[in-house]
């Protein structure tokens, strides 16, 4: 029983624009694609599993057993890719939660995953824990700007099944989908197992799988074994994993865009290729999210001045057939309610309606990605809301060109008291975070503090849909059982 | 009943608290009880909601409006003398300023707070609030201003009813997006409201 006054859980809100822009069309997009190809097939891939390379090889790939390197024939890949689909259903506890890729929407996440909290109780700020991600996650099930769940921060205090017990963490505070971030065989198995048992059966898990796995790759080039072994039992199951790569310009990718971006395909790709050659149709998602080293330091930059170009990652994704996960944010600002961290998480926020990718993430975490606080997550969660509302297109029937009431009204009139101001007028002004009244009645208060207190009342009276007991002390039994094995 | 009037007065029903009223005064009920009981209570409850921002101004016009149509019912049954709740206040925009709709809004709900409110419009001068006060004698006289060139009238008012011997008997209160509660200090005005809500509550405690 949620106490009385307690924030309820806000309908989903998926980012969408009537107004998408390809910035490149397909001949814009065929060099890339072509040289993308064209890496696969003369420099290839290391992929460091004797599972997936023997996969490769009886597909016709070329495998260089000393080196684990493929050289993947355009053919192959053209053909593999064929299988992948491109629209797909995401699926949620709660099957209004379920999400549709391809249907035009933009669903989006948090930024995951940080590693810090600055401690809502204590203001201290220290390593994250499980607890902290249970917090979160009811957090994230309550906004609507939040359609399926991102570990936010790291179950540190967990080893090295931390993993599971984030996706632990994630179903028993929320009933929508999870996207969870298991690397690794064994661990990869104990998740399948978790997201049979939320779904109800092996059957149903793979109709709508309530949970989808995040696997990254090691730019240039190359799949590790935990990530892509994992990623075969994923798609064994059939678990959507999106492949995220990370080229870094000048380190592990060329110091030009479309160089990195190239060596970022080729990794997604031949992913994709293993995916469908192992489990035909399986669903694949990808991300190449550019990185940046600072280059006197070698710090990571989420945004340089000159980051152009980011919707050539959902372009070229989309050439080759696969969903994206795209503008996926980010802020390097210390600290939330900054300038720094507005302007860098907004951009983004406009840019993943405009470019049309599936899935987006970013919100709530400062830092490059390290750092959460409750009321940044608030606070990003408003900047979504307005580039959310941008893209929205504006009723223009009769009642609202409102043509009898300036009649009424008259030359310099007012509307205050009309019948229609009333009837619209909650919905013409929508307030942000930022426009809260102070108690001097003139003067707007500070919004990060506004943020700070939003986000405590949902910390401490928001109570999700629990989790059906049997189901809740099924994922216990199959995360002990694994932080079991880790210790023998 | 009463309770029924008051909850009409805060829905903005006018339907049904033109027939409560009226139902009050065939049982017999005053016009000031209906007003303490009922009229005034349900406002207070829409000020205190406009306040905590659950309230948006049409709402509070709204309501304010039905107060009036109730006030309609019960001016005729009022004694020669009494006023129809908080008295009167005179309210206009300095001269030089064309500006009016803050002070219309704040007009209304004065009107709504159970105040009578005497509009002047706006390009007051100074000697037309003083003949408004010779002649309507309210409690308090509001003086709205948007431009800051402007807001020097608002002082020169007061010098004028000072020299005209009326200063002590009636209350001044001032606003405006310009107008500050220091300036209204500084000219020695008795009220300032920062937004319309809070302007008529100021201007509840000037006349309690």
């Amino acid at each position: 029983m949620m106490a009385a006054g307690a924030p309820t859980r806000q309908p989903l809100a998926p980012l969408r624009s009537d107004f998408t822009l390809r910035f490149h069309d397909d001949a814009g997009l065929e060099p890339l694609h072509e040289a993308t190809l064209r890496l696969l097939e003369t420099t290839g891939m290391r992929f460091e599993s004797p599972q997936a390379l023997a996969i490769l090889k009886k597909a016709g790939a070329k495998v260089d057993e000393g080196s684990d390197l493929v050289r993947l024939p355009r053919r192959l890949v053209e053909e593999a890719l064929s299988l992948a689909p491109r629209e797909f259903v995401l699926g949620a506890r709660d099957p209004s939660c379920d999400l549709q890729l391809g249907s035009g929407f933009t669903y989006g996440t948090t930024d995951g995953c940080g590693v810090e909290v600055v401690d809502w109780h204590t203001g201290e700020r220290r390593s994250s824990t499980k607890a902290d991600l249970e917090a979160i996650t009811r957090m994230q099930d309550c906004l609507g700007s939040i359609s399926y769940w991102w570990p936010t921060v790291s179950a540190g205090d967990c080893g090295e099944t931390a993993q599971l017990h984030e996706i632990e963490a994630g179903w028993n505070n929320t009933s929508k989908h999870l996207m969870g971030m298991v690397q690794g065989e064994p661990l990869a198995r104990a998740a399948v197992e978790m997201a049979t048992a939320v779904a109800g059966g092996a059957a149903e898990l793979r109709r709508r799988p309530v949970m989808s796995d995040l696997i990254g790759t090691v730019s240039p080039l190359l799949h590790d074994k935990d990530g892509i072994e994992a990623g075969l039992v994923f798609a064994a199951a059939g678990v959507p994993v999106c492949y995220v790569t990370m080229p870094n310009l000048g380190t592990t990718a060329p110091a030009t865009k479309a160089g990195a971006f190239v060596v970022g395909a080729a990794e997604i790709v031949a992913a994709a290729v293993l995916h469908e050659l192992a489990a035909p149709g399986a669903p694949v998602i990808g991300s190449i999210m550019q990185i940046y080293a600072d280059p006197r330091t070698a710090l990571t930059l989420t945004s340089p001045l000159d980051d152009r170009c980011r919707f050539l990652a959902t372009e070229l994704l989309h050439s080759f057939g696969l969903p994206a996960l795209g503008a996926f944010g980010g802020t390097d600002a210390q600290g939330p309610g900054t300038w720094l961290a507005g302007a860098e998480t907004m951009l983004q926020l406009v840019q993943a309606p405009l470019d049309g990718c599936e899935l987006t993430t970013g919100i709530g975490l400062t830092n490059t990605y390290q750092l959460f606080t409750p009321e940044n997550l608030i606070l990003d969660d408003d900047l979504y809301h307005r580039a959310r509302h941008a893209f929205l297109d504006i009723p223009m029937d009769e009642e609202s060109l409102a043509l009898d009431v300036i009649e009424a009204v008259g030359p310099g009139g007012h509307f205050l008291a009309h019948t229609h101001t009333r009837a619209h007028m909650r919905d013409a002004v929508l307030r942000s975070v930022s426009q809260e009244i102070g108690p001097d009645g003139q003067h707007f208060r500070d919004p990060v503090e506004v943020a700070r207190e939003r986000a405590l009342d949902i910390l401490e009276h928001y109570r999700p849909e629990p989790l059906a007991g049997d189901v809740s002390g099924e994922l216990r039994r199959l995360v002990a059982a694994a932080d079991a094995a880790v210790r023998r | 009943m009463n309770d029924q009037l008051k909850q009409a007065i805060i829905d903005g029903n006018e339907a049904v608290a033109l027939a409560m009223t009226q139902a009050l005064v065939a049982t017999g009920a005053t016009p000031r009880e209906i007003l303490d009981e009922a009229l005034l209570p349900g406002m207070d409850v829409v000020g205190a909601r406009m306040r905590e921002g659950e309230c948006f101004i049409p709402e509070v016009l709204l309501s304010a409006r039905v107060m009036q149509a109730c006030l309609d019912i019960l001016r005729p049954l009022m004694a020669a003398g009494d006023e129809a709740g908080m008295g009167t206040v005179v309210i206009g925009t300095v001269e030089g300023d064309l500006h009016d709709i803050g002070k219309n809004l704040v007009g209304m709900l004065l009107q709504g707070a159970g105040f009578t409110v005497v509009n002047l419009g706006t390009g007051v001068t100074a000697s037309d609030f003083v003949a408004a006060v010779k002649e309507h004698q309210p409690r308090i006289i509001g003086m709205s201003a948007l431009l800051t060139t402007t807001l020097p009238h608002m002082s020169e008012t007061i010098a004028l009813l000072k020299d005209e011997g009326l200063r002590d008997a009636v209350k001044v209160m001032i606003g405006g997006a310009p107008v500050t509660a220091a300036y209204a200090a500084e000219i020695g005005a008795d009220g300032y409201g920062a937004n319309a809500g809070m302007a008529v509550e100021r201007a509840k405690e000037l006349v309690g």
